[in-house]
């Protein structure tokens, strides 16, 4: 929408608002006003023509596999590699590819061997490691996109490019569009959330940026809220010391009597906004905390999702809460999990690692699904590339084996919001290094997402620094076979 | 000079004949026209070490002195400055920004339709301040008034501020953007005098408040017909509650500072490789200007903040429930809010009533109606009532933030006052701009 457009909607708001000025005290009362009178950037409904079409997906939530996990020890199976391992990988595969700087200056590449076994699993037959046996369990719920592959080759710029369709930080989160395009369904929580997580161990050491669930150029209230893994899930929730909550309650209405004969005698409508602002932060300390309040939660369900579940700032907590931000109406809920950066440890920590992670995502999945979320609710599981079919380092070092970061073809799944279960789209070459067939760019991968919110990618867009901006770029065209 | 020092030490253990080092040796044999400076700072420090009696002391002196010198070096702000090349390194158009791919060379210079930088010897760097600031040049001047507009009324002349090209939006006014840039530029760029001139502007000096004809007229108040009302920026706020609590330090300059934030947030972003660390005592009622800022994880206070990846110069004012908690349980706000209440049993009068107008005005800037003041008094005898009952309460409330608490009668009475005055620094009033 152009900014005129935005302005006209906003005039013909206001412009109602005031006419009828006689009686703003009582609108303000209302939840009407209370959603449709906001400042011109900060609007909760979402632009007037969106969706363009009947969405599959009402919600997303993106488990993000920070670091990059090994697509080829995990769900990519190469008996190529089994033969040749140890074997320098042939230059007719790497045809001058680059790399990080990790391994960009070694000469040897010998192809390494997945580190667990790989077997088929459900009717779908897809192929998942040993290490992650709750996966394997779900295999048919799930549809695993093997030819993904992106342009960056390190980390930051990597999830950038995923999150916000650009590599360099500044442009919007896909959950900063989704609030933005769409709104919220639910006011007392916010509509886009982050939760992050790392491996108990430490092994790898990405930080996360605020930019990856930042709203760029767009108005600041469409930033995801990160919810913290220690103290308040949101900043300022507590009301202060010595502040019991029905203290707060009175300080409230005062404020908002206050707040009303300013109304009155101002007459401006943005006033009203304010004592709707309020109103909506005081329901938001008790929404958030309910939120995050497990005991109504079944020994069953809290079972599934391993032990961790209850350690607030894990990987299994995110994922529970993910499920119960889903059940309330959240847009957007961005998982991320660092841990996956193996260059030396593979055969150390990548168990440990699905280990952490393997139950939990399984159990999303299969919660959403027996609480009848998972139809409309969009869940993804990935990283930002994947690893390198050979080795990293030398192969007489067993203990320190590891592979370097891979764009050139990896590994993802995504289930659920319209997605087809249960089957496998795209292909790599036979050492899992080139895509062969059905090649899923980035752009791709986000024009998919938005088309299952019922968005055309080539039509949400922002206009800014003199021209229209959107979440895929130039690119990005709907992958339509992993279409239910 | 160290260097050399060093070097001359070294080198002595390779003694030749005589007790000369080589580099001596070498330096003696060099003919005198041909000696480099090092060569002969050396000649002079093994003439004056064996002929001069205090050489040792002195020499010893001077070293302390050098370290005492490099120890303030260190200490000193690094503050990084563009500079040009020595040699101008060629740039090249990239085929669709592919650094590997460069097609023609290009060169530093204005966009056609702006007059040409300046012919001469200097470099571009300094042709093109010179061209920003000629007085042909309105274009600089016109953005900068723009700016200083949109500080004053919440929106600028030109609503894009940081777009004045064809993509950007046309100017509301357009010549008053004019006269204001000319009178800029004729004044010496006097920023003062253009101050002076907008909020002496009839304009500005309106009344906020909305006239019932304004929906059909000028909703939006682009024409300016009732005076300016926004939400202050977040960081303004907190100046405004530090100032209003009597707390705000008026030092000017110095290192940034680490207020109060709720713990753990940047061991969280950084996996715990850096924690912060508050500051205490003075550092943490400076104006918000000084507050360190970590990109990946700014202020957590200051919403609706620049976020440091791309340039903004246009303020975004949003409204989210997150503000309010900000501004409502944020620890210095409720500090200020304890000391405010503070003030107003100090400065504000003996009665309840005269406390209550007291701290209404400190916000406010004026007097509270009767039925403000009735609401405010309600509000007062309330919160008292519920601190007597639970008086712990009230001792935990005083004990937010780390500024010193005066005793001065009853406890509950402050707690209670503090309360309003959370209140009164939460009044859209006051979070506003009118």
């Amino acid at each position: 929408m152009v900014p005129e457009d935005q302005i006209r909607r906003h005039v013909t708001r206001r412009a109602l608002l005031a006419r009828g000025s006689v009686g703003l005290g009582a609108i303000a009362l209302s939840t009407l006003l209370g959603r449709e009178e906001r400042s011109l950037a900060s609007s909760s409904v979402g632009l007037p023509d969106l969706p363009h079409f009947a969405p599959k997906a009402r919600r997303v939530i993106y488990l993000l596999q920070n670091g990059a996990p090994s697509h080829v020890d995990l769900f990519d199976y190469k008996p190529m590699l089994e033969r040749m391992h140890g074997q320098q990988i042939p230059d007719s595969v790497v045809g001058g590819k680059r790399f990080s700087t990790m391994t960009g200056t070694q000469t040897e590449r010998p192809c390494l061997q997945a580190i667990a076994r790989l077997r088929q699993h459900g009717e779908s037959g897809a192929t998942v490691s040993d290490f992650l046996p709750h996966t394997a369990s779900i295999v048919d719920k799930l549809c695993f996109i093997k030819s993904m592959h992106t342009t960056q080759v390190n980390h930051a710029p990597a999830i950038t490019y995923f999150l916000t369709g650009d590599e360099r930080p500044g442009r919007p989160s896909m959950g900063a569009w989704l609030s933005y395009g769409l709104g919220t369904e639910n006011e007392d929580l916010p509509t886009f959330v982050a939760m992050t997580s790392r491996d108990k161990e430490a092994s790898c050491g990405q930080i996360f940026y605020d930019y990856y669930w930042g709203s760029g150029f767009l108005p600041t209230v469409h930033q995801g809220v990160k919810f913290r893994g220690s103290g308040d899930p949101v900043l300022y929730l507590s009301d202060p010391p010595g502040m019991a909550r029905s203290h707060r309650r009175a300080m409230l209405s005062d404020l908002r009597a206050l707040n009303e004969l300013h109304l009155q005698e101002m007459g401006d409508p943005e006033t009203a906004t304010r004592i709707a602002q309020y109103e909506m932060a005081y329901r938001m300390q008790a929404s958030v905390p309910e939120l995050t309040d497990l005991s109504t939660e079944t020994a069953a369900t809290l079972e599934m999702y391993g032990p961790d579940v209850t350690t607030k700032g894990s990987y299994a907590y995110n994922c529970l809460i993910a499920r119960r931000l889903a059940e309330r109406g959240c847009r957007f809920i961005q998982l991320m999990h660092a841990g996956w950066d193996q260059h030396r440890n593979l055969n150390t920590q990548l168990e440990i690692q699905c280990r952490d992670t393997d139950a939990p995502s399984a159990a999303l999945v299969k919660d959403l699904e027996q609480r009848g979320l998972l139809d409309d609710t969009l869940v993804i599981w990935g990283g930002e590339f994947g690893r390198t079919p050979f080795l990293q380092g030398k192969i007489s070092e067993t203990q320190s084996w590891g592979r370097d970061h891979h764009p050139y073809a990896f590994t993802i799944w995504m289930a659920g919001g319209g997605i087809k279960p249960g089957i496998t789209y795209g292909e790599s070459d036979e050492f899992g290094f080139n895509v062969v067939r059905d090649g899923v760019t980035v752009h791709d991968f986000q024009a998919t997402i938005l088309h299952l919110l019922g968005i055309d990618h080539e039509r949400l867009t922002y206009r800014f620094q003199g021209r229209r901006f959107r979440l895929t770029d130039v690119g990005g065209r709907v992958i339509t076979p992993i279409l239910a | 000079m160290r260097a050399a020092l060093a070097v001359f030490y070294f080198r002595v253990l390779g003694e030749l004949p005589y007790g000369l080092t080589a580099d001596i040796a070498e330096a003696l044999r060099t003919p005198d026209a041909q000696r480099t400076s090092s060569q002969r700072r050396l000649l002079r420090q093994h003439y004056r070490r064996q002929h001069w009696e205090q050489w040792d002391a002195w020499e010893r002196r001077r070293q302390q002195l050098q370290e005492q010198l490099d120890g303030i070096a260190k200490q000193a702000v690094r503050v990084m400055v563009m500079d040009d090349l020595p040699e101008r390194r060629p740039t090249f158009v990239l085929h669709r920004g592919d650094y590997q791919k460069p097609l023609q060379e290009v060169h530093a210079g204005t966009p056609a339709v702006l007059p040409p930088l300046p012919d001469g010897p200097e470099p571009a760097r300094l042709r093109l301040a010179k061209w920003l600031i000629s007085p042909h040049n309105p274009l600089t001047a016109r953005v900068i008034v723009n700016r200083h507009w949109q500080m004053f009324f919440g929106r600028g002349l030109v609503e894009t501020a940081e777009d004045f090209g064809s993509q950007g939006q046309r100017p509301s006014h357009p010549e008053l953007l004019d006269w204001l840039a000319t009178r800029l530029i004729e004044s010496g760029w006097d920023i003062k005098q253009l101050h002076r001139d907008i909020v002496l502007s009839s304009a500005y000096r309106q009344s906020a408040s909305v006239p019932a004809e304004a929906g059909e007229l000028d909703p939006e108040n682009r024409w300016w017909m009732r005076g300016p009302r926004y939400r202050l920026p977040s960081w303004m706020l907190r100046d405004q509650a530090l100032a209003a609590a009597g707390l705000l330090s008026s030092r000017f300059g110095g290192p940034p500072v680490k207020p109060y934030q709720p713990d753990g947030l940047w061991a969280e972003a950084t996996f715990g490789k850096i924690r912060y660390q508050r500051d205490t005592g003075e550092a943490l009622y400076r104006r918000s200007l000084y507050v360190f800022w970590r990109r990946i994880v700014g202020p957590p206070m200051f919403f609706d903040a620049a976020k440091r990846q791309t340039c903004e110069v246009r303020p975004t004012r949003t409204n989210t429930p997150l503000q309010a908690l900000t501004e409502m349980n944020e620890t210095a706000m409720v500090e200020c809010a304890r000391a405010m209440a503070q003030r107003c049993l100090i400065e504000g009068g003996k009665t309840d009533e005269e406390r209550l107008r007291y701290a209404f005005r400190l916000v406010t800037s004026r007097w509270p109606r009767r039925e403000e003041t009735e609401i405010l008094r309600r509000r007062l005898e309330d919160s008292r009532r519920r601190f007597q009952q639970q008086p712990e309460e009230a001792r935990q409330l005083l004990a937010v933030g780390e500024s010193s608490r005066v005793e001065l009668g009853d406890p509950i009475d402050h707690a209670a006052l503090t309360v309003v005055c959370n209140l009164l620094l939460n009044l859209d009033e006051v979070l506003t701009r009118e």
